[in-house]
């Protein structure tokens, strides 16, 4: 609960203390986003028009990037608690470019999907491709968000802002990156199933 | 310290304190003034709707004026009939009953009713409330647009909304509802986001969960409904713009225009519907569990007693929130629904007339013996209690698969669903405006006007929305433009022209309200620190508004917010001030 704070102390730009509450329970909404849409797959996959098709190898390479990106984002994150300044400019920029290189690997995929005549929209698309490409771009989309709060944390990392008793933006930022992981490894899991069925 | 010093500690532009404010008091004003604009829109586009179908193809020359091209000569088109029925129905439970109500009262009572000094972000307070104004020109502006304003109804179902050639409205003003509703649903999400981490986060000191008053309950259940529904709506809107602009098959199969098979197959129409009233039935309680918030407080305030069964009231609020999850299968019993499916979501909703009805006996235990204070704000709290009853009946008619299956899409449903989450939701709105004025504005409304509106406003609600169940149990259907032209409604056109009477005098009574909202807040009698004498912390602040609440420390808390006429004690006593030696804390 609130300290009997007096109204001179008070900072009216921002309550820091309620900046993590308000990541999760965006998560919640953003979990409730991605449920009304698997919830669709689910219904729309029971229709005689559902077509399967194989995915692309290169999702698997996404998915060990993503993964990979989260452990070094969370050893950086683990050096800066300790007050070990150095290493964490270097993992966050890994991460960063781990970043990239996830985002790279969907775009590979989805053009490989492509070429093999699986469309996203039009007279030639099935309800799955369509349910596919979606349910990725619309993950990438919230993947920018990630990528914009990595690039925020890399450069504050690089002017030394981040110590010990300073990190919670980081916190937020590797919160919101392991989300956006797990969200993309639930869903490959989840398409990988559905597109086979 | 005192008010000057402390405005001394925080000075603010124009632009900061009116414009983008971070105030939470400048923003629930500012989502007020927008709100009821477009409720006022709405209503205005009800009267005219009801001209047409009380008389219909008569010539009004307010269509002329008001409509322009959409009803040459008077009369309205049936295409734009249409728009207007969608757009009614969009604009009074979106923009006003979601964010009018809501956006409103939640800002306004959080922070000053659980001692914190602002919403938990004041920026994203600020953003969430311009998105809101930003979708709400977009929805307006959609009805300028060629073809007209979206015309599928409120639910938008496809294949009218997804498909642009299928009706005049699913063209721009299809695109653009949908845009307009993705902005609204952004700034809802927002809005929930923040009260519910402010409620969670900033109370006070000892404002434990069971000192919590219980609009607070409420604004608290709304908000989590709201994160967890309005995505989900968010999801089935964008697959919708896919379908209408990208080409994709979500929701289409088996369409036919001209004869020709649309090239479009694999998807379903019943899937949007589920993923609508996933939302849709939990926006049902998103705009009624404020206004019981609102009535709860009123009532015991006004009752000079304690709220009966305050934990039992917790207890129904978070039944009702949770129980909304479950049962929008009750609006699709008529889409092939297996029947065994469909017993699962009557029993569901059954189930909600239980914490319903003990919200009701809550509310009439309190009045009984109480010593009634009839403030037009307690008027409009009792006509809630009635319109909650009345409208909650006949729910359990259209809860019941059997029984719905013979009045669905009928008038029938028209007059449930107005009068249970419509007139509910707007009485307590009024009540909400009526209680909270003197802290909003500083001044007191007008008391005999307040009077008028209520009884000029209920009669005339009951007058329009009770005739249309008899409507709805001979099978006239909703919707249509003219039922003119079947014999067997002929014996029904005197009750319609009657229902488009009062629909015209509860119009020309909100003019009143109007009037006094505006005269009140320039000429209006200076209001007293807590003119109700009531117990929650809002009427512990100054009357002339400070960002940050209170001049001087947070107040703590001590009792629960109920405590009138304690045996023993003074008639009432805030929540403020400390329990007295030997003094035991109310029971629960």
């Amino acid at each position: 609960m609130e300290n009997n704070l007096s109204i001179s102390n008070y900072d009216f730009s921002e309550n820091k203390k309620a900046q993590e509450p308000l990541l999760w329970i965006g998560l919640v909404s953003i979990i409730m986003f991605f449920a009304g849409l698997t919830s669709a797959v689910i219904v729309s996959s029971t229709s005689a028009a559902w077509k399967i098709f194989a995915l692309p190898n290169t999702f698997w390479y996404s998915s060990a990037v993503i993964i990979l990106s989260s452990i070094t984002y969370q050893i950086g994150f683990s050096f800066i608690k300790k007050n070990n300044l150095k290493l964490p400019k270097i993992l966050f920029i890994s991460t960063l470019i781990l970043g990239f290189a996830f985002i790279y690997f969907q775009y590979i995929g989805l053009t490989n999907l492509y070429q093999q005549g699986i469309y996203a929209t039009g007279n030639q698309s099935t309800t799955s491709s369509s349910y596919f490409y979606a349910l990725t771009v619309l993950h990438i989309l919230h993947l920018f968000f990630g990528i914009i709060s990595l690039g925020v944390v890399s450069t504050k990392s690089i002017m030394n802002k981040y110590n010990s008793n300073n990190y919670s933006g980081v916190k937020l930022s590797l919160t919101y990156w392991h989300f956006l992981g797990i969200l993309w490894l639930y869903l490959f899991l989840f398409l990988s199933i559905m597109m086979s069925k | 310290m005192d008010i000057i010093h402390s405005e001394h500690t925080h000075q603010e532009s124009f632009i900061s304190k009116y414009i983008f404010s971070r105030d939470h008091k400048m923003i629930a004003k500012q989502f007020m003034i927008t709100g009821f604009t477009m409720g006022f829109i709405g209503i205005i586009m009800s009267v005219l709707f009801r001209l047409q179908l009380g008389w219909p193809g008569e010539r009004f020359w307010i269509n002329d004026l008001l409509l322009g091209s959409w009803a040459n000569g008077g009369v309205i088109a049936p295409d734009k009939y249409l728009a207007l029925v969608t757009m009614h129905g969009t604009i009074m439970v979106f923009f006003m009953l979601t964010a009018g109500l809501s956006g409103t009262f939640s800002n306004l009572l959080i922070p000053l009713q659980i001692g914190a000094r602002d919403m938990a972000s004041g920026f994203i307070n600020m953003l969430s409330y311009w998105i809101f104004f930003i979708s709400c020109i977009v929805m307006l502006v959609s009805l300028g647009v060629e073809g007209g304003a979206a015309s599928a109804g409120w639910t938008i179902y496809p294949p009218l909304s997804a498909l642009p050639e299928a009706i005049p409205g699913s063209g721009l003003g299809m695109t653009l509802w949908l845009v307009a509703m993705a902005l609204f649903i952004t700034s809802s999400l927002i809005g929930s986001l923040n009260y519910i981490v402010t409620i969670i986060n900033l109370r006070t000191k000892g404002m434990t969960f069971t000192r919590l008053p219980l609009t607070i309950w409420s604004f608290l259940v709304t908000a989590i409904l709201g994160v967890l529904s309005f995505p989900v709506l968010l999801s089935a809107v964008l697959l919708l713009v896919f379908d209408r602009s990208f080409g994709t098959s979500f929701y289409l199969s088996d369409i036919y225009i001209g004869g020709q098979a649309l090239e479009r197959f694999g998807g379903s129409p019943i899937l949007f519907e589920h993923l609508f009233w996933f939302l849709g039935h939990p926006e049902v309680y998103i705009v009624l569990l404020p206004s019981l918030g609102i009535t709860s407080e009123i009532v015991s305030t006004m009752s000079r007693k304690p709220i009966f069964g305050y934990k039992f009231m917790i207890g129904s609020i978070l039944a009702i929130g949770g129980l909304s999850f479950i049962v929008w299968g009750h609006h699709m019993f008529v889409t092939g629904m297996n029947p065994f499916l469909g017993a699962v979501f009557t029993i569901t909703t059954l189930l909600i007339a239980i914490p319903s009805a003990i919200k009701v006996f809550n509310y009439l235990t309190t009045l009984w013996r109480g010593n009634i204070i009839f403030s037009p704000a307690m008027l409009f709290s009792i006509g809630l209690i009635s319109t909650f009853i009345t409208g909650g009946l006949t729910g359990l008619i259209l809860g019941d698969a059997t029984l719905d299956i013979n009045v669905h899409d009928t008038y029938f449903v028209v007059g449930h669903f107005h009068i249970v989450m419509g007139l509910s939701a707007v009485f307590g709105t009024f009540a909400g405006v009526y209680h909270w004025f003197p802290k909003m504005f500083g001044k007191m409304m007008n008391n005999t006007w307040g009077q008028i509106h209520f009884w000029i406003t209920i009669v005339t609600a009951y007058g329009v929305f009770f005739p249309m169940h008899f409507l709805g149990l001979a099978g006239v259907p909703r919707r249509y433009y003219t039922n003119s032209t079947f014999p067997m409604f002929d014996d029904f056109v005197n009750l319609n022209e009657i229902i488009s009477i009062f629909a015209i005098i509860a119009f020309l009574g909100q003019l009143i309200f109007l009037f006094n909202f505006l005269y009140s807040i320039f000429k209006g009698k200076k209001a007293t620190q807590n003119p109700w004498n009531s117990n929650t912390l809002e009427w512990t602040t100054p009357v002339k508004h400070i960002h940050g609440n209170w001049p001087g420390e947070i107040p703590e808390v001590h009792r629960w917010p109920y405590d009138y006429n304690k045996p023993g004690y003074e008639e009432f006593i805030p929540q403020n001030i400390p329990l007295k030696e030997g003094e035991i804390e109310s029971s629960h």
